[in-house]
Formats: C-alpha cells, sequence, structure tokens
C-alpha cells in the first residue's frame, strides 16, 4: 500500500502536476490572447525611465512597497530572490549545469540558508494576514497557498539541512537518475534517493510541491506571468 | 435572483473581460499595499473604501461565473453568487470611487481599480440600480447628440450674448465672431461645458492669442463614462469626434474638465487631430508669446490641486505649475503631491450625486493638505474639482478661495 | 401666451457649476405632480441644449423659454 502510494506521488502524480501546470498556463495564455484588447491606453504619468527599464524596476525592485512598507518589502525582495535560488537547485537536482559551478558549490546554493530565509519569508506573509486590516481582505486562498508554500519548503530545507549536517543520507546521484528519467519519460521507482527511513519526507515534499504545481495557474500565482503585462499597461 | 437575471447579468460580465480585466483580476494577491490609499478610506476608515476590497467585491463574482475553481470549489477564492446583498456591496464600490487611480500608484502590479470597477458599474446598470442621476445626465447627453440641430439656433443666440462679454473685457470695437462657431477649417476647436465661465474666459484667452478656434455646440464632460455604460460613454464621445472630422480641425482643445480630456485623449484610440487641454494651451500661448499675464500679480499664498485626471492619468503637471509659478508671488506645493496628489473626492461623477455629507467627509485629505500650505487661494483646473474644492472649502469652513487656472489667467491677461 | 403660464415651483439656478443645474431640475420634477410647471432660472449657455434635451430624454415639456439680458427662464411642464 505504502509502496504504491509513495510510487504515485513520487511519479504519475509528478507528471499530473506538470501537466496541469504546462497546460494550466496555456489555458491562461489562450484565454488572455483570444479576449478583446482595448482602444486606448490605460497609463500613469509621470513615466521616468523607458518602458521596459520601467516594468524591469518595477516588478523586480517593488518601489511601491519599498515606499510604504520597508519591513514587507524586505521580505518581498528575500522570498523571490530566494525562490528563484531554490528553482536553480532544483534543477542541479536534474543533471549538473556546468555554467552554475562557475562558482563551485554543493548542490542548493546558499548551505540551507535560502529555504531558512524562505521559510521566514512565508511565516510572515502568513502571520501578516491574521491581523487587521489583512485578515479583512484574505480570502482562503491565500492562507492555503502559504501554508503549502510552507509545508512544501520545511519538508524540503529539513532534508537539504540533514544531509549537510546530521547523518542522512541523500544521494544526488540517484536523484539525477530519478528525474532526468522522468524527464526522458523512462520512469523508475525511485527508492533509494533517500534512506529508507526519510522516504516519508521525501514523499511529502513531493507531494506539497505538486499541489503547489497543481494550483499555479489557477491560483493568484500567475501574478509571476501576468505582473509584466498589467505594469507594462501602467506605462504603454 | 432569478436564474434568467443571473445569465443576463453574467452576460455583461463577459463583455468587459478585455485583455487588461484579465490581467487585472488575475494578479491581485491581497498584498494590502493599496489599503489606505484611497481618499475616502481616510475619511471614513471603512474596509469597503480600501481600493483591494472594492476589487475584491468584483472579483468574487468574476471567479464565481468565469474561474473553474469559482465554479467547483468556491471555498478557494472565497467567489460570491451574484444577489441583492451582493448588488449593494457593486454599488457601494463602484460609487464612492472617484477614478482617480491614485491606488494604482500603490500597488507593485499597476492594477487599474477604476478599470475593474467598469463591471460593477454596468452591473449595476443591469440591474436598474445605478444612480438615477447619472443616468438621466448619460441619457440627456445621448439626445443632444441625436437632435442637435434643433437645439443649435436657441444655442447660438446665447453665445452672442457671451460675446458681447468678450468684447468688453477685450476693449474691442465689435463683439462679432469673438466666439466663432462651425466655423469650417479652424485650427482649434474648443470644447466647453455648459457654464458660461467654461466659454467666456477662454474666449478671452483665444482673441488675445489671435487663435483661429471654433466653439463646440456639446459639452466636453461624459456622463456616459461616470454612469459606466461603455455604448453611451462611445456615443458622447463621438459627438465631438464626429464635429471635429467635418469641421476639419487641426486640434480638439478641452475645458478644464479631467474625463474630458482623459477620454479622447486616451481612451478612444487614435484620431485624426490632436487632443489638448485648455491648461497646455495657455502654457503654449504664454511660452510663445502669444498672450501675456501680469507676473507676480497675485500676493497672496496660493496653491494648486493636480485634478487626477489631467496629472496623474494625463501627463499634465508641469503646464500647470509654471502658468501659476508666473502669476503668484507666493505659490505653495501640496503634500503629496503630483502623482501621490490626494483625489478632492469629486470625481467619478460623484459631484452630481446626492452626497454632500459623504463628500465632505471623503474630503477630509484635500482639507488636511490644503490647510497645511496655508494658501489663501487654492487653484484647480477641473470643474469637478472645482465644485468638490467648494464643498471641502463649505464644509469645514476652510478659508480660502478656490478658483480656476483658466478664470486666473483670464483674469490677469495683459490686454 | 406668456402671461398663461403660471409656475408652480420657481428655482434659481444662477452660477451653478457643470452638471448642477440640469441635476436640480430633474430633482425637483420628480417630485412635482403631473402638469405642474417650473420655472428654472439658469446663467449657463449650455441650458439652451441641455434642458431640451433633457426634456426630450426624459418626456416632459419645455413650454417657454424666457430669454433675459444675462439669464434665461425655461418654464419646464411634468408630463410623466
Amino acid at each position: 500500500m505504502w509502496d504504491t502510494l509513495y510510487y504515485f506521488i513520487m511519479v504519475p502524480m509528478v507528471y499530473i502536476a506538470f501537466a496541469t501546470l504546462v497546460l494550466g498556463l496555456l489555458f491562461k495564455f489562450a484565454v488572455v490572447f483570444f479576449s478583446p484588447g482595448i482602444k486606448g491606453t490605460l497609463g500613469t504619468y509621470p513615466r521616468r525611465l523607458p518602458r521596459m527599464l520601467g516594468i524591469i524596476k518595477d516588478a523586480f525592485a517593488v518601489p511601491t512597497a519599498f515606499n510604504k512598507t520597508k519591513v514587507f518589502w524586505f521580505f518581498i525582495v528575500v522570498y523571490h530572490v530566494a525562490f528563484v535560488l531554490l528553482f536553480i537547485g532544483h534543477l542541479e537536482l536534474i543533471r549538473e549545469f556546468k555554467v552554475l559551478q562557475i562558482i563551485p558549490h554543493r548542490v542548493f546554493l546558499g548551505a540551507g540558508w535560502v529555504g531558512i530565509a524562505l521559510i521566514v519569508s512565508v511565516l510572515y506573509f502568513l502571520f501578516r494576514r491574521f491581523r487587521s486590516p489583512h485578515n479583512a481582505i484574505s480570502v482562503p486562498e491565500d492562507y492555503l497557498l502559504l501554508i503549502l508554500l510552507f509545508l512544501t519548503l520545511f519538508f524540503g530545507s529539513h532534508m537539504n539541512l540533514a544531509s549537510r549536517h546530521l547523518d542522512f543520507q541523500f544521494d544526488l546521484a540517484k536523484s539525477r537518475e530519478y528525474l532526468s528519467a522522468l524527464f526522458t519519460f523512462k520512469p523508475a521507482n525511485p527508492s533509494d534517493i533517500v534512506s529508507p527511513y526519510h522516504n516519508v519526507m521525501l514523499a511529502l515534499h513531493v507531494l506539497f510541491a505538486n499541489l503547489f504545481m497543481m494550483l499555479f495557474p489557477f491560483s493568484k500565482m500567475v501574478h509571476s506571468v501576468f505582473a509584466f503585462c498589467s505594469l507594462n499597461l501602467k506605462r504603454k | 435572483m432569478e436564474k434568467e437575471k443571473i445569465q443576463e447579468l453574467r452576460q455583461l460580465v463577459k463583455s468587459r473581460l478585455n485583455r487588461p480585466m484579465r490581467y487585472y483580476l488575475d494578479v491581485c494577491t491581497r498584498c494590502g499595499l493599496c489599503y489606505d490609499t484611497c481618499h475616502a478610506y481616510y475619511g471614513i476608515p471603512k474596509k469597503e473604501y480600501s481600493p483591494v476590497n472594492r476589487a475584491e467585491v468584483v472579483r468574487k463574482v468574476y471567479k464565481k461565473y468565469f474561474r473553474p475553481s469559482g465554479f467547483a470549489f468556491p471555498y478557494w477564492g472565497d467567489a460570491t453568487k451574484l444577489d441583492e446583498r451582493v448588488m449593494d456591496e457593486l454599488k457601494e464600490a463602484a460609487f464612492s470611487c472617484t477614478g482617480c487611480r491614485r491606488c494604482m500608484m500603490f500597488c507593485p502590479f499597476g492594477v487599474d481599480m477604476p478599470h475593474i470597477l467598469s463591471i460593477a458599474k454596468l452591473l449595476l446598470i443591469g440591474y436598474g440600480n445605478a444612480p438615477e442621476e447619472l443616468i438621466m445626465l448619460a441619457d440627456s447627453a445621448v439626445e443632444k447628440g441625436k437632435s442637435i440641430d434643433s437645439f443649435k439656433e436657441g444655442y447660438r443666440e446665447v453665445i452672442r450674448d457671451l460675446e458681447t462679454q468678450v468684447q468688453e473685457r477685450l476693449k474691442l470695437p465689435s463683439s462679432e465672431d469673438l466666439i466663432p462657431m462651425e466655423k469650417q477649417n479652424a485650427d482649434v476647436l474648443y470644447v466647453g461645458l455648459s457654464g458660461a465661465h467654461s466659454i467666456v474666459h477662454p474666449a478671452v484667452i483665444f482673441n488675445a492669442a489671435k487663435e483661429n478656434w471654433t466653439l463646440s455646440y456639446f459639452e466636453a464632460v461624459n456622463f456616459g463614462m461616470f454612469a459606466g455604460d461603455p455604448e453611451k460613454m462611445q456615443f458622447i464621445a463621438n459627438r465631438i469626434v464626429k464635429e471635429a472630422t467635418s469641421l476639419n480641425v487641426k486640434e480638439v482643445v478641452i475645458v478644464e474638465c479631467g474625463t474630458a480630456y482623459r477620454i479622447p485623449k486616451f481612451l478612444l484610440g487614435p484620431l485624426p487631430f490632436k487632443v489638448t487641454s485648455i491648461v497646455e494651451k495657455i502654457y503654449r500661448y504664454i511660452k510663445d508669446g502669444k498672450i501675456s499675464i501680469r507676473e507676480g500679480a497675485i500676493a497672496d499664498a496660493l496653491t494648486y490641486h493636480d485634478p487626477c485626471q489631467l496629472g496623474r492619468n494625463g501627463g499634465v503637471y508641469d503646464e500647470p505649475r509654471y502658468v501659476l509659478g508666473a502669476l503668484a508671488k507666493d505659490y505653495r506645493e501640496m503634500s503629496p503631491t503630483r502623482e501621490y496628489n490626494w483625489c478632492c473626492g469629486g470625481g467619478g461623477g460623484l459631484v452630481a450625486l446626492d452626497n454632500e455629507d459623504f463628500r465632505v467627509k471623503t474630503g477630509k485629505a484635500k482639507k488636511d493638505q490644503i490647510t497645511a500650505t496655508g494658501a489663501k487661494i487654492v487653484v484647480s483646473a477641473c470643474e469637478n474639482c472645482i465644485l468638490q474644492l467648494n464643498t471641502i472649502k463649505n464644509g469645514y469652513g476652510l478659508d480660502v478661495e478656490v478658483k480656476s487656472l483658466t478664470e486666473l489667467v483670464s483674469e490677469n491677461l495683459i490686454v | 401666451m406668456s402671461e398663461e403660464i403660471k409656475a408652480n415651483v420657481t428655482m434659481d439656478l444662477k452660477g451653478l457649476a457643470c452638471p448642477l443645474p440640469v441635476v436640480r431640475v430633474s430633482q425637483q420634477v420628480k417630485k412635482m405632480k403631473i402638469g405642474e410647471i417650473l420655472e428654472a432660472e439658469t446663467t449657463d449657455p449650455g441650458a439652451h441644449a441641455d434642458f431640451p434635451a433633457w426634456a426630450k430624454s426624459t418626456g416632459n415639456e419645455i413650454v417657454k423659454i424666457d430669454k433675459g439680458a444675462s439669464s434665461t427662464k425655461f418654464y419646464i411642464k411634468k408630463l410623466k
């Protein structure tokens, strides 16, 4: 029973999650593409920077948050930078990227601090929503996504830290074998990436990550894609 | 609410789901950065007047009928069915918003809340719950467009009376043709409002600048936009577009009226003529030496209120400051200013509604700003703002004089 | 003809900013009975087109326009 469940989470569900993510995003793009444009422009003034530079500044430096609350801005930046670093870390779990090893490092940049930073940011975002006025404007999605992210990060970060500092077996070669097999559609049963005692932890991490990917196109997470479009309208 | 009605309203939402709307409805993370950025919230600190909450009222309806999650699992996004309570919430959201778009300056994704609220306004029209004053004004404007020929003679007659006033101001020998109408191939078609002040002062300035101009038969303001009816908005705007194209003018100059400026300038798409605000025109006349004003003529401390549609939404910031800087000995800037300037609370057609008490309360931010400058004269360049600034002045008993920029220039013109 | 018209209500709309004259007239007419006449005095040149357009769109009737030197009196009969 457990073996079947483990296999389901680690193989078919990963495919389902990826398919949902990709098809969901394609569906979102199609909906936008087939929606009518507008005749005029919805921009605001002033526009001190050229359009592309302005969009990049607005999206990545988040001046709106910086001007309002520095603490929130700090966690927004930490969260997004750490998210990108973790994404890179997971790419390295699939196979080695020479370009990423310009600065030689053990897989997962940041020696475990990236995951911790992300967990702290997520908890900040979550606890922030419990108090007024944010509780009044939040919907279940806001809490559930943060809880889901927390759970994913908690197990992922734990495995990373434990493999660095404790006697926790994490086999990078096996992980690459498993993930590249998934990518080439020749999945094998991933039984020994971590020691058998820790399979539950890995399975939970992958389960929550799968759920996160499946929800991505249908939740506010699409801001990571459409924010550039809406910021473009502001300067068009 | 009956199923048929819901279906009908659903179609109305669908008609507004253009590309920008899709982005705006999807990207909001409810981060709350906009929460306290609305002047209405500043005056009445209620969740209902926070921009994010206003947008959420619409977004929850959208989720219910247009998102798979809203249909299958409404709990996820708190998707809401259309019913009487939601219609009331939509009304409170839509008609407490002036469309100033100040909140957009604080949104990390640049979400245009008034654009989202255009769905609410359309739903209210479909439900028969839209403010009747705005619907009535939009209908009158549409009727005027349809039957303008039967009103022309009466209008021309009163315009002739105004020509005498222009003649007196400019000390000219004759009043003939001082306010030309239906002049083919004029350089400028000026579109005013109903009031004499919106025609006489610009006419004085145009004549002083020896402009080849003509006056429009129509009023520039667009109540179709305020009411939230896209078809009427288009019809009302098209009256002026048709007039301008049939007269073959090069430029359409819009009276001091924010929405009247924003619609042809930004919302109608490309037009075969240039659209300018009278404020920009005055600035150019002074810069080019076509008119002269008495520099430093105003000794009292003077401040300028940026109309949101002209400043934040139109980019006209420096021109009025140049003109006022020349006229006033003691020009004082409001704080915050320019794109962060607080809305006065009169836009979006709100001044036409029976809501003076609400407008006094929601004008508190502007009152505080004016008081902080210590100015004795508050100038603006939008009829709605002027009207609302006077409501604020009377409501709080401020010892200030509210003036329009065009009026101030006309009064201080060196003839 | 002008002597025959007697207004039930009179309104002074002189100098009011846009769009108040039409709004006030519309609000007042709503309160009146069918057949009654409102005399509205305004300095707005635009009223010469706005009032007739309003009357046409709302189904009321302007029975007389009395143009003076600086203002105009509109006599509006409530029909609906």
